[in-house]
């Protein structure tokens, strides 16, 4: 039974989301700490290298890290505010076991162990080994990603394992391969500073990748041009020099008609198109029609501003794509993502400098956890689970029989739903949070009350492993050595600064001992991250991801180096294409016909309003661990419906008032914040929150057919203001809300 | 601050320093209750009281200082003394006695400031007196265990010898020393110990007093524990060091850390003000509409900056000082962004 | 005993930018973290008007060269040193009148009442008074807030200007702090009045 021991209230009390603040009076050793180790923020795909400041195996502060070449000492409130999860009160200190009417109760590593091992064996022996399935997230290293994929296959040898980038950039990471053959983004963003036009796509950067800002705005001080299309008038988005603020869900019909102009104006790289790619003829024909009556019609973008992003992006030298989360959450991501390759290629602008297109990975390791193995269909290198020859080479590194190499298995949602038909009884979580993550989390909370054995590892009891039968206490990111690799494709170095306080222990010693008890030890034998990390080189060589010539000591020599690097002599590649060499089948880029189609669900009568939704600045996705930074909390500290006021008007909605909103999937209470930034037919929440606070209750489960990403940016809502003003946050404790 | 004679202050403290020397004469009974042995303190307090008025004068001076200090007496004046005295007496309470403003600025702080400052405020109570002859103590003619205290030539008290009250009072000093000794200490610690001191600490301002006291204090207490321990063998060495510490302080006291102890009360005024700013109109800041500062107050600072030069009168007639501080920022901003915009590019 | 350093760099000067902010509140968040500021942020970041744009507005202490806030304290708490930093109020002195906190033309001071005591940016003096850069301006992930050489800014911003002359209604005020403008102007006149 996986339903919670007791109220949640009472959980909540004893495990949080408390807040922790710094001390008014400091904190004492900050001004001589034992050790300043060098490291990165744990945060997002910036990952912003950071200096932290250790006194008695305590974190006691942090430094900037200037000389880190991506981020120079910048850093967000998330960075800054980062030390404060460590001597956190709601930390987990030991294993604890879920016993029905008295909550969670301490126990120790060997029962915990012992008891996981039984209910796995019970589990696969009644039900098949796929009936027991993994979920993983991408804020792990390299190295545990690598291992919880191999773990999942070897010793759980089940085919279910999934991980949290499936809501992140598995649209991108599928439209890459499709387009490039290969998942990275093609450059570093230092080709950002001299580019002529930027054009970002979906991506509210001065919220999710501030730091990312820097190199922005020194390509406009450098005369370059800003496009940003967006919903809503963002930071980055407002001293832009065009704004289109996009209808939600019609992405791939702007695209499409930019692409539409520059065939007519002829903005075409015609060289490039003819040498190195195919099927410009499809790009050209599914966009024929696309003129911009029509594409005014569907985006809601006025055909002015169209046509003249067309003429900003088409004739330019230099440029640069950026896009995100905004056009991958879509029921069709990949082909928004394919549609924006489309404008790059057509214009030939990659592999040379200051030209080049990128997706910007949202998670820690959104890059590196998305190319070793613990994605459903997928082996270490970035190789396909399915691929004979990829699932040969694997197994003989591992050591193991090829047939008994699990297949492809389930997506993250779809192994919700499995779950919820009774198809997968046993669970183990790491690192994910989809009761909060995952849209229609209704259905989630009822997939988790129907788990005969639920284990999770973590380092604070998060929204779902309050369902766990037992939680095993995990490490934070600096709590364990290891590697990541940034958004733009650079492998860093994470460095242990402490051990893990109390009882806890790091992730990879418990999956280790796991993995032992589970009769695979002999494929498991580890003295350090680096022991892993050397294993990972091997398994990825030859795969397109390859990190066969990376070392500990060359990036900690070069303060990181770009993959691929096949050879230990290999200086790494920054820059991608250059050799014009793609990795597709037949080396060449592949433009693709992106026909726009609706998105999942579009308003009608009964539920006539847009609802998208996003990040703020100071949170971080399902809110683990910055709902319990108190001054995080306190920046933002609920969700608020953001309205436009002539929407607001039209529905009686006053500022603060308390609005209720409706979709097919439930309904949810946030305060109306009127603002004229967001366009009039949509609104926005923010969904870090938990429980009544979650716009995830009212997402839709709507998923992309190629890389099955859930389509959180857009569904149909109807808004009903309640006449009450909304009390102030501090009554409704939103962060850590039931 | 003493670069050029300011007449009236010069005046004031000439006038202030021969009243005292008349009263050390009418208190002392022409000096018949005079101590000799204490003519150094003698000179330092009064050259300590001609510097303090002289500074204290030059100080309410200033266009500021004036505003508040005419202010505050016409507020307690104004027929609501009744308010104003229990609202005096609220904070007189609450910040001078028990001085909680400064335990909100620091744990360490608060709690060290506090034995410090009443080991210093017992002190005064007991030496100035000594000092000026105004107090003295006698055997109770007639017997050998009865003490008489003297105020002014006046017998005002009597207690009995040998018992803990004769020792409290005779100790006096030395349990004041023991306040000053505790509180510097934990003072001392903090200046060591805490990163944001460390800073921006300075020896003049932050080290120099505390070490001057603690000496003041070391010594005087030395002075008890030689004769008792050391039957007064180091007596000259203590009465001597301690003499020359208390004078350096008093001299000290107009131009250094220690006049704060003089300027302090100037914040019974301040809250007179806040409590008559309350009660007044409130300026609203036109550009986030909310109230912000007392109507008075926002009148007041447009005086004195006038005084001081300053004119931040707009070309629409209002003042920028009719902004609040978060509506003079987005002025601010505002402007720039204006000022770019024209421009045509944000960056560059 | 650890007195203050003197290792100020004079060569190096704070630039600020508005419309770079994207209102991450990074620096205050930063500014906080220094143990002269007991967790409290000196520096200021604020919507202009959220209602309209997300416009915000970044404010640190300008560092006036006749700083109206130390002329209209009543209690001469408030003093310039020898770099032109504006300190904050000295702490025995201060009475918490709150003059300078409405006086200052940028909105700079803050009155905490419980202390009983104005606080300001003092440009971290504990870190460049040690040769490093004011911590809001190291985190700053946009740039609006820069500390560097003359050299260094012109050669990353050649077309603005730096300017440290301001004019409040019809009085001008100089200040240590740049902020970038246009190339070529002067001043910046704060005075929507029209």
């Amino acid at each position: 039974m996986a339903t919670l021991p007791v109220s949640p209230e009472s959980i909540i009390a004893q495990f949080g989301p408390s807040l922790n603040f710094p001390k008014p009076e400091g904190i004492p050793g900050r001004d001589e700490p034992d050790a300043v180790v060098k490291t990165h923020c744990c945060f997002c795909g910036m990952q912003c290298g950071i200096k932290l400041l250790v006194k008695n195996n305590h974190i006691v502060g942090f430094e900037p890290w200037e000389e880190f070449p991506f981020n120079e000492g910048r850093l967000c409130p998330k960075g800054v505010q980062r030390y404060l999860q460590n001597d956190h009160p709601d930390r987990l200190l030991t294993p604890i076991v879920r016993v029905a009417g008295k909550g969670f109760e301490k126990t120790g590593w060997d029962p915990a162990m012992e008891r996981i091992v039984s209910e796995i064996q019970r589990i696969q022996s009644e039900h098949g080994n796929d009936a027991f399935a993994m979920l993983s997230g991408v804020s792990l290293t390299n190295e545990k990603s690598y291992l919880v994929g191999k773990f999942a296959r070897v010793a759980l040898k089940t085919k279910n394992l999934d991980y949290n980038g499936r809501l992140c950039m598995v649209s991108a990471g599928a439209g890459n391969k499709k387009a490039f053959g290969l998942d990275r983004g093609s450059n570093n963003y230092s080709d950002l500073a001299h580019a002529e036009v930027i054009m970002i796509c979906g991506t509210n950067v001065s919220e999710t990748f501030p730091t990312l800002t820097h190199w922005i705005w020194q390509a406009r001080d450098n005369g370059g041009q800003l496009i940003v299309v967006d919903p809503r008038l963002t930071p980055i988005a407002r001293t832009a020099d065009l704004h289109l603020p996009v209808r939600p869900g019609r992405d791939s019909a702007l695209y499409g008609a930019i692409l539409h102009q520059l065939i007519k104006h002829d903005w075409l790289d015609r060289d490039f198109i003819a040498n190195h790619t195919t099927d410009f003829d499809k790009a050209c024909e599914a966009v024929a029609d696309y003129d911009l009556d029509w594409a005014e019609r569907i985006t809601g973008i006025e055909k002015a501003k169209i046509l003249r992003a067309a003429e900003m992006w088409g004739p330019a030298r230099t440029s640069f794509l950026l896009h995100a989360r905004g056009i991958e959450h879509h029921s069709k991501g990949v082909e928004n993502v394919l549609a924006c390759i489309n404008l790059v290629l057509a214009t030939g602008r990659i592999g040379k400098p200051y030209c080049g297109y990128a997706t910007i990975t949202g998670q820690g390791n959104g890059q590196g956890g998305r190319e070793h193995g613990h994605k459903c269909d997928q082996l270490p290198g970035n190789r396909d689970i399915e691929n004979p020859e990829h699932r040969k080479y694997i197994s003989q590194v591992w050591g193991i029989e090829e047939k008994d190499m699990p297949g492809k298995g389930l997506t993250a949602y779809e192994l919700m739903e499995a779950i919820h038909r009774g198809e997968i009884k046993g669970l183990l979580s790491i690192c994910f949070n989809p009761l909060v993550s995952l849209p229609n989390n209704s259905m989630i909370r009822e997939a988790l009350e129907k788990l005969e054995f639920y284990v999770a590892i973590d380092f604070f009891l998060n929204e779902t492993a309050r369902h766990a039968d037992i939680v095993l206490p995990g490490s934070l990111h600096e709590e364990e050595d290891g590697t990541v690799t940034t958004a733009e494709g650079r492998v860093t170095r994470i460095r242990k600064a402490i051990d893990p306080p109390g009882d806890a222990r790091t992730d990879t010693s418990i999956l280790l001992e796991l993995a032992n008890r589970l009769g695979a030890g002999k494929h498991f034998s580890y003295e350090t991250s680096e022991d892993i990390f050397n294993e990972l080189r091997v398994a990825s060589k030859g795969g397109t991801a390859d990190y066969f010539g990376i070392t500990y000591q060359k990036i900690e020599d070069n303060m990181g180096v770009f993959w691929p690097c096949p050879s230990e002599d290999h200086p790494g590649t920054p820059r991608l294409w250059e050799d014009r060499k793609f990795k597709t089948p037949d080396g060449r880029a592949h433009f693709h016909g992106v026909a726009y189609r609706d998105p999942g669900e579009v308003t009608d009568a009964d539920y006539p309003v847009i609802l998208t939704t996003g990040r703020v600045v100071s949170q971080y996705l399902s809110g683990t661990q910055t709902r319990r930074i108190g001054k995080l909390v306190q920046q933002y500290p609920e969700p608020l419906l953001e309205i436009h006021p002539k929407l607001a008007a039209r529905l009686g909605i006053r500022d603060r008032e308390t609005v209720r909103v409706s979709t097919r999937r439930g309904c949810a209470e946030f305060p109306a914040q009127l603002v004229e930034t967001i366009r009039e037919d949509t609104v926005f929440i923010p969904y870090h929150w938990p429980g009544k606070k979650s716009a995830n209750q009212l997402t839709s489960g709507h998923l992309d057919p190629i890389s099955k990403i859930p389509e959180f940016k857009v569904c149909a809502c109807k808004l009903e203001p309640t006449g009450k003003l909304a009390p102030s946050p501090e009554v409704s404790q939103a962060w850590a809300s039931v | 601050m003493f670069t050029t004679l300011n007449l009236a202050a010069l005046l004031t403290a000439t006038l202030a320093t021969l009243g005292l020397v008349v009263s050390i004469f009418v208190g002392s009974r022409n000096l018949g209750n005079f101590d000799p042995a204490l003519i150094a303190y003698l000179f330092g307090c009064i050259f300590a009281c001609f510097g303090v008025v002289y500074r204290y004068i030059v100080w309410l001076q200033r266009p500021p200082t004036w505003r508040y200090f005419v202010r505050g007496w016409q507020l307690f004046f104004s027929g609501k003394a009744i308010v104003y005295g229990w609202e005096l007496t609220k904070h007189f309470v609450v910040n001078f006695l028990g001085q909680r403003f400064i335990r909100n600025r620091g744990k360490a702080l608060g709690y060290g400031h506090f034995l410090m400052a009443w080991g210093c405020m017992l002190a005064f109570a007991v030496t100035f007196p000594l000092v000026f002859g105004w107090i003295h103590f006698g055997l109770k003619p007639g017997g050998i265990d009865t003490y008489e205290i003297y105020t002014f030539g006046f017998k005002t008290a009597e207690f009995p010898l040998h018992t803990w009250i004769a020792t409290l009072i005779f100790n006096a000093l030395n349990w004041s020393a023991i306040l000053v000794i505790a509180g510097v200490m934990l003072l001392m610690r903090r200046r060591l110990t805490h990163a944001g001191q460390i800073a921006i600490q300075t020896f003049e301002n932050d080290w120099l007093p505390l070490l001057l006291l603690l000496a003041i204090s070391v010594t005087g207490i030395g002075i008890s524990l030689d004769y008792k321990l050391m039957e007064g063998r180091a007596h000259q060495f203590m009465a001597i060091t301690h003499a020359i510490t208390v004078i350096l302080f008093l001299i000290w006291m107009p131009f250094g850390k220690f006049f704060h102890i003089i300027q302090r009360p100037a914040q019974l005024g301040i809250a007179i003000y806040r409590k008559a700013g309350a009660e007044g109109p409130q300026a609203v800041c036109p550009h986030t509409g909310e109230e912000f500062l007392p109507g008075m107050q926002v009148d007041d600072l447009k005086t004195v900056t006038a005084q001081l030069g300053c004119d931040f009168t707009r070309k629409d007639g209002k003042s920028h000082l009719d902004y609040s501080p978060r509506g003079k920022r987005a002025l601010l901003a505002r402007a720039h962004l204006k000022a770019r915009a024209e421009s045509g590019r944000y960056f560059g | 005993m650890g007195l203050r350093m003197n290792a100020f760099r004079t060569d190096q000067e704070f630039f600020l930018d508005p419309q770079r902010c994207i209102g991450c509140h990074a620096c205050e968040m930063a500014c906080a973290e220094c143990e002269t500021n007991g967790q409290l942020p000196m520096i200021h970041v604020d919507y202009v008007d959220r209602y309209f744009t997300p416009q915000t507005s970044v404010q640190i202490c300008m560092h006036c060269e006749d700083p109206v806030c130390a002329k209209v304290c009543p209690a001469v708490a408030i003093e310039k040193d020898e770099y032109g930093i504006v300190h904050t109020a000295k702490t025995d002195r201060c009475i918490a009148c709150s003059n300078c906190v409405n006086a200052c033309p940028f909105g700079v001071p803050r009155k905490i009442q419980p202390m009983d005591l104005m606080v300001k940016c003092n440009m971290c003096y504990d870190r460049t008074s040690a040769g490093k850069k004011p911590m809001c301006a190291t985190v700053c992930p946009s740039g609006a807030l820069f500390y560097g050489t003359r050299e260094e800014m012109t050669r990353k911003r050649p077309n603005s200007s730096p300017v440290n002359s301001f004019k409040f209604g019809k009085q001008t005020v100089k200040t240590r702090v740049n902020i970038m403008m246009p190339k070529g102007a002067t001043e910046l006149v704060v005075d929507d009045s029209e």
